[in-house]
């Protein structure tokens, strides 16, 4: 992007040659032409063009002192006018705001430059006895160069003026890329050094269909191009900053379609359908909680639930009832937890078998359940467990109970054991303990030897 | 439907008890006729008599929804999600009523079964997943799987494959084990046994001979072996070979209703496959396959599907022949892939034609065959809006319609020709399914840098754009508020429109996608805290078990043996779990790069500083992916005016004095190269595809030398400066910024003369009357 639209440009062009026109009568052109927000890439512009003469283009801060040979590209009347703008553009601020106060002083200061220039700055600056600048605006460009005394002026030092209206502001950069740019306007080195623009050797009027000379060149068209192609910033070292390769594409993240299997919305057929599913076998059931049931409804339950699979989770038989069922049917029981042994409720039936009192039915339970289904381990050895705080808490009642108690569990371990249903290394000193304790009942001592053997 | 006769038959007898009931009972069984001959007006007046009968009994307004939305041609999908949801509210709460009011003891598990709402649930879900949210399908249907074992087989099978699919769908590989072992239980497959695999291998190598023999013998032979013949000969010349392949299946399609076509009877219409006539085993065989698949066990799947191939020798192998062609094409066996394609014949049914067309397009892409793959991809997406407008709208096409992630594959390949606007148009469609996807985000970031490099981003980012906090101004004079905005996770896309291309668009997408692969590294780990086995098969009884001491998992394991072999399946997993995690890992990666870079872009070199920093902290990371950290942080250390450091990062690479080393290989670029293939030729053709706009090695270092000389420059050590420039330069003769560098080097030392000889040569500066330009990059 430029600085400067075309039609500004030509403006600017206009104004800077209007060397017959006082001073004043420039500035004020100026400032009905731009607005404010203009001010500083046109003064920009303007102090690249002020530049631009050097062969070798000048590094921004540095001095502009080295460079003299070449002639400058503005004129002489020119310049006064662009460092007045410059100069105006920001004189309602204190001068070291002045975004371009040290161009200004260092040419005010070069000692190469002409002194009328030096001293046109000078007074723009006020600086000590250069105090009319108001007379000399007045003036046009050309009329202040003719009537200026050359003698008459002493100059001061750069370092002087530095510390009266100094930049101690960066400017507009911000880093370091920026801080170092170069100026980028670069003279063209196919044009011989030294060699005189304003020479009227190069000037002669091109015949119309004729060719031009070479060399011959227009300055209008060089400033103008200058300010119109002008950019903000300057030439600075470059980085390179290489772009993230794209992340790889997987075969995988290219979709493979496969068909889906049909998913239709399905249909509800339990609408007013039959909501008695087993109403039957759950009546049964209710009644298995108190009696023991027939062998014919027995039967019926049992083909009812083998005949439904799911029925059983319809069944009415919840962990809290179970231990009832269990007293009265244990068959049944066994019956419905084999159906269960899937369910995710499982787990509270085996509690609450664990936690039921031990009985000749429960441990039948639990026995032809071993044989039917894996149980969990755990399981297993907490009712065992149980069982024998269940004998020996049976003492304080009665003693032929106790017996009773203690050869059922006897038998049941016995039959666990057989049949590989536990691993007697888990309870050995358990059940070694229980089978000392009770040694003066006739199956312990049985168990107790059946220990030795797997030892 | 073996159950429903059985349920009839027992409806029946209790409707000759309850006279009360037999006329709701009557009504509910001509509504449900009506409705399975498809008269859905009918159906619905009925169903509104029952109504009357039975005020508000949330199954009469379940069925009504259906039929309702059966009525509409399946149009309204939000309308019936409404409706169902209304429907499972009410019955959750009829259900909960009863609880409360009776003892529970007597009568609980009728009024269970009254206001049950599984069946509600399910087409919840069934919607969802025709909607393609298949991440919320599985997150609804969940809680049912989790009480699985009470529901009838139908209900509970079709509870299962749903979630199959969605797991497939959302690349949910412990999900899909979950539900696959459930299945396996039940009707167990099993992974075989090694005899059993021998066996098998026998029986599918006759089968095949059968099945060859059985094409060559036919009418339709030849068209068929030109199939073939076109599809290898073609993977010379792209156009040529692809109009070859078109015109022979044209040709097959006109021979169709002409010759009778053997392999027909094997290639049944897999479209119309439904789950109540599908051989469970056969199903649950090429689930397998497809998990293995999606775990990447190629080896195991090769087995698998001829497993598969074995159970569906007399019945439809149209899926099985699909399913190993999709294993060719992942084990980069390009043409047998092909080969394999044409023989499933999912081109010759109208339904699968757009998925046998972007399957295709798949394996062109893969042999970097870009043109042909994207006609293929657009004739996918025509077959797709065909089905669409068919008549009557089938609820089961909305399901095949795919056209979104077949324009996800567009989108891929759009970005790989170099055309960011397309292919960010396919991916922001394509977001409705993917949007929780981190790729997708990083794929329209990928876009607008693309764009930006090409140019073709809308010049002059507002500092508004810029900013990350943007306030709003809200209100005028004395109540005028300020509203303060942050970075989370911005919905983009859905109803609003998407903005246009940008780099702040690019920002977006990367912190959207660095948002979501956080929050599913966060879940990845949480899961493996737990192994995905124990959880699937003890899930709940281990739960309340542990209370009372150690795990059951002896007898658990034992349980398990039975039906799959656990090894193998749990090396899959975790082997796929590793491939995941790599991913990721790249992903991260990739995306804090691109952050880094997207910063520096937008002029914010401090987060472009800090997305660097995290890139180069992470452990184990390409040497690619750190050698741009090291640039993006250096240059972004230079614009924060710190050069010190800013050439520590460089000086990491540094051989001696004056010499970079290579910052990587090239076989770095390994993710990068496509798929691996046993044929030569093929991998010549792939290494192409992908690899060939990413950055070289050999300019890495050349990067190198001319941002270290920059640095010099920069800070006026101009003798130290030159020879890597000079360096830099004769790595990349050609480089803008090197040359601007150079330049500026020459100008600085006062050698302008060097200056403008150098911007001669370089052939990409141009001197333009007037205006002296340097080309942009």
């Amino acid at each position: 992007m430029t600085i400067m639209k075309m039609e500004e440009t030509a403006v600017v062009w206009t104004l800077l040659q209007s060397d017959l026109r006082p001073i004043q009568d420039v500035l004020s052109e100026f400032n009905s032409k731009f607005t404010r927000s203009r001010y500083f890439p046109v003064c920009s512009s303007l102090s690249i063009l002020l530049q631009a003469r050097a062969l070798v283009p000048l590094p921004l801060p540095s001095s502009v002192l080295d460079f003299v040979t070449d002639p400058m590209i503005l004129r002489s009347t020119d310049r006064l006018i662009a460092f007045a703008i410059m100069h105006q553009c920001y004189s309602s601020h204190k001068p070291s705001l002045n975004p371009f106060i040290s161009e200004m002083i260092n040419a005010a200061c070069n000692e190469q430059a002409e002194k009328y220039e030096r001293a046109f700055l000078l007074h723009l600056f006020q600086w000590n006895s250069y105090n009319n600048a108001k007379e000399i605006l007045k003036l046009s460009a050309a009329d202040y160069i003719k009537t200026f005394d050359p003698s008459t002026n002493e100059f001061p030092e750069l370092g002087e003026l530095q510390r009266e209206y100094g930049n101690k502001a960066d400017g507009p950069s911000s880093h370091m890329f920026a801080d170092y740019a170069l100026k980028k306007l670069l003279h063209d080195p196919d044009v011989p050094r030294g060699c005189d623009p304003n020479s009227p050797e190069f000037d002669v009027q091109v015949q119309p269909g004729g060719i031009s000379k070479i060399g011959s060149g227009d300055r209008n068209e060089a400033v103008s191009g200058i300010l119109g192609s002008l950019t903000m910033g300057g030439l600075a070292p470059r980085w390179i900053r290489p772009c993230p390769p794209r992340y790889p594409v997987h075969q995988s993240e290219l979709l493979w379609i496969d068909p889906d299997n049909k998913h239709e919305l399905v249909w509800d057929d339990k609408m007013c359908a039959d909501t008695s599913r087993g109403a039957t076998v759950r009546d049964l059931l209710i009644k298995g909680l108190k009696v023991t049931l027939s062998p014919t409804e027995q039967e019926d339950i049992t083909t009812a639930l083998a005949n439904d699979p799911k029925l059983v989770y319809h069944c009415g038989i919840t962990p809290r009832k179970l231990p009832q069922l269990v007293e009265h049917n244990p068959q049944i029981a066994v019956e419905i937890l084999t159906k269960l042994i899937n369910s995710p409720e499982i787990v509270d039936y085996f509690t609450a078998l664990v936690s039921m009192e031990m009985s000749l039915h429960s441990m039948e339970v639990v026995n032809r359940l071993t044989t039917a289904v894996e149980l969990p381990k755990e399981f297993i050895r907490m009712f065992i467990t149980n069982c024998i705080s269940s004998c020996e808490n049976a003492k304080q009642q009665d003693k032929y109970m106790q017996n009773r108690l203690v050869r059922l569990v006897c038998v049941f371990l016995q039959s666990l054991i057989r049949n590989n249903i536990i691993d007697v290394k888990d309870l050995f000193i358990e059940v070694q303990a229980f089978c000392i304790d009770f040694s003066r009942v006739r199956e312990a001592a049985g168990l107790f030897r059946l220990l030795k053997t797997l030892e | 439907m073996d159950s429903i006769p059985s349920d009839a038959a027992r409806d029946g007898s209790i409707c000759d008890e309850a006279i009360v009931l037999s006329v709701t009972c009557a009504l509910a069984k001509d509504a449900l006729s009506y409705f399975q001959s498809g008269k859905f007006h009918e159906c619905i007046d009925i169903l509104i008599q029952l109504n009357h009968k039975k005020r508000n009994d949330p199954k009469v307004l379940h069925n009504m929804a259906i039929a309702e939305y059966f009525k509409n041609a399946c149009s309204n999908s939000k309308k019936l999600l409404e409706d169902l949801n209304t429907v499972k509210k009410q019955s959750e709460e009829l259900a909960k009523e009863p609880l409360e009011a009776v003892n529970p003891g007597s009568n609980v598990s009728v009024s269970k079964d009254l206001f049950d709402s599984t069946v509600t649930t399910l087409n919840i879900a069934v919607t969802w997943f025709h909607l393609h949210q298949y991440a919320k399908c599985l997150s609804i249907l969940d809680p049912l799987f989790l009480n699985i074992e009470p529901l009838d087989e139908t209900i509970a099978l079709q509870i299962c494959f749903l979630m199959l699919d969605s797991a497939l769908a959302c690349h949910d590989a412990v999900k899909f084990l979950e539900v696959f072992g459930h299945l396996d239980k039940s009707f167990g497959v099993g992974f075989g046994t090694h005899e059993e695999i021998g066996s098998t291998m026998q029986l599918s190598s006759n089968q095949v001979s059968k099945t060859s023999s059985l094409l060559s013998s036919s009418a339709a032979s030849d068209a068929l072996k030109s199939d073939l013949a076109a599809a290898e000969s073609g993977l010379c010349e792209e156009g040529l070979e692809y109009d070859n392949v078109l015109a022979e299946i044209e040709a097959e399609k006109r021979m169709k209703p002409v010759g009778h076509i053997p392999a027909n009877n094997l290639l049944k219409t897999i479209g119309e496959r439904s789950i109540l006539t599908v051989d469970v085993k056969l199903e649950l065989q090429l689930y397998k396959v497809r998990f293995l698949l999606l775990t990447r066990n190629v080896k195991l799947a090769k087995r698998e599907v001829k497993h598969a191939m074995n159970i569906a020798q007399k019945r439809d192998s149209s899926m099985a022949l699909l399913l190993k062609s999709q294993l060719e094409y992942a084990h980069g066996n390009h043409r047998k892939a092909i080969k394999l394609l044409l023989v499933s014949g999912i081109q010759k049914e109208l339904r699968t034609s757009g998925i046998f067309n972007n399957n295709l397009g798949c394996i062109y892409y893969q042999l970097g065959k870009y043109q042909a793959a994207s006609v293929l991809f657009s004739n996918a997406l025509r077959n797709c809006s065909s089905l669409r407008k068919d008549n009557p709208v089938k609820l089961f096409s909305l399901s095949q319609d795919k056209s979104l992630l077949i324009t996800y594959n567009c989108g891929v390949l759009y970005l790989a020709c170099g055309k960011p606007l397309l292919a960010a148009q396919c991916f922001q469609k394509a977001s409705l399914v993917f949007c929780r996807q981190p790729l997708l985000w990083l794929r329209i970031a990928e876009c607008c840098i693309l764009a930006l490099q090409k140019g073709l981003l809308e010049g002059g980012n507002t500092s508004s754009d810029r900013s990350e906090i943007r306030v709003h101004v809200i209100g005028k004079g004395k109540w005028r508020q300020l509203m303060m905005e942050e970075n989370g996770f911005v919905e983009l896309g859905g109803s609003a429109q998407w903005p246009k291309l940008s780099l702040p668009l690019a920002r977006v997408c990367l912190s959207n996608s660095m948002y979501l692969l956080n929050v599913s590294l966060m879940n990845d780990s949480k899961s493996d805290l737990e192994s995905p086995l124990s959880v699937m098969i003890n899930d709940t009884k281990e739960a309340s078990w542990s209370d009372h001491g150690d795990a059951n998992t002896n007898s658990e394991l034992k349980e398990a043996k039975g039906g799959m072999n656990q090894d193998i399946i749990q090396n899959s997993l975790s082997a796929y779990k590793d491939i995941r995690r790599r991913e990721n890992h790249l992903l991260k990666q990739a995306l804090l790069a691109n952050m880094a870079y997207v910063e520096l872009e937008l002029e914010n070199p401090i987060k472009a500083l800090s997305a660097a920093n995290s890139l180069l902290q992470l452990p184990d990371s390409s040497k690619i992916y750190v050698f741009l950290g090291h640039i993006y942080a250096a240059e972004a250390l230079c614009l924060l005016n710190r050069p010190g450091e800013a050439g520590a990062h460089l000086s990491a690479y540094l051989l001696g004095q004056e010499d970079f080393k290579l910052p990587f290989a090239q076989e770095d670029f390994d993710p990068w190269r496509m798929n691996m293939s046993s044929d030569c030729e093929e991998t010549s053709d792939c290494s192409t595809g992908n690899a060939r706009d990413s950055l070289k090695p050999e300019e890495a270092r050349g990067a190198l030398f001319a941002n270290l000389a920059a640095l010099f420059a920069t800070q006026g050590h101009y003798d130290q400066a030159k020879p890597f420039i000079q360096h830099a330069l004769t790595v990349l003769p050609n480089n803008v910024q090197a040359t601007i560098t150079a330049v500026y080097i020459d100008l600085m030392v006062g050698r302008s003369q060097d200056a403008v000889a150098r911007l001669k040569q370089c052939t990409r500066v141009s001197f333009v009357p007037g205006r002296l330009e340097v080309r942009a990059s």
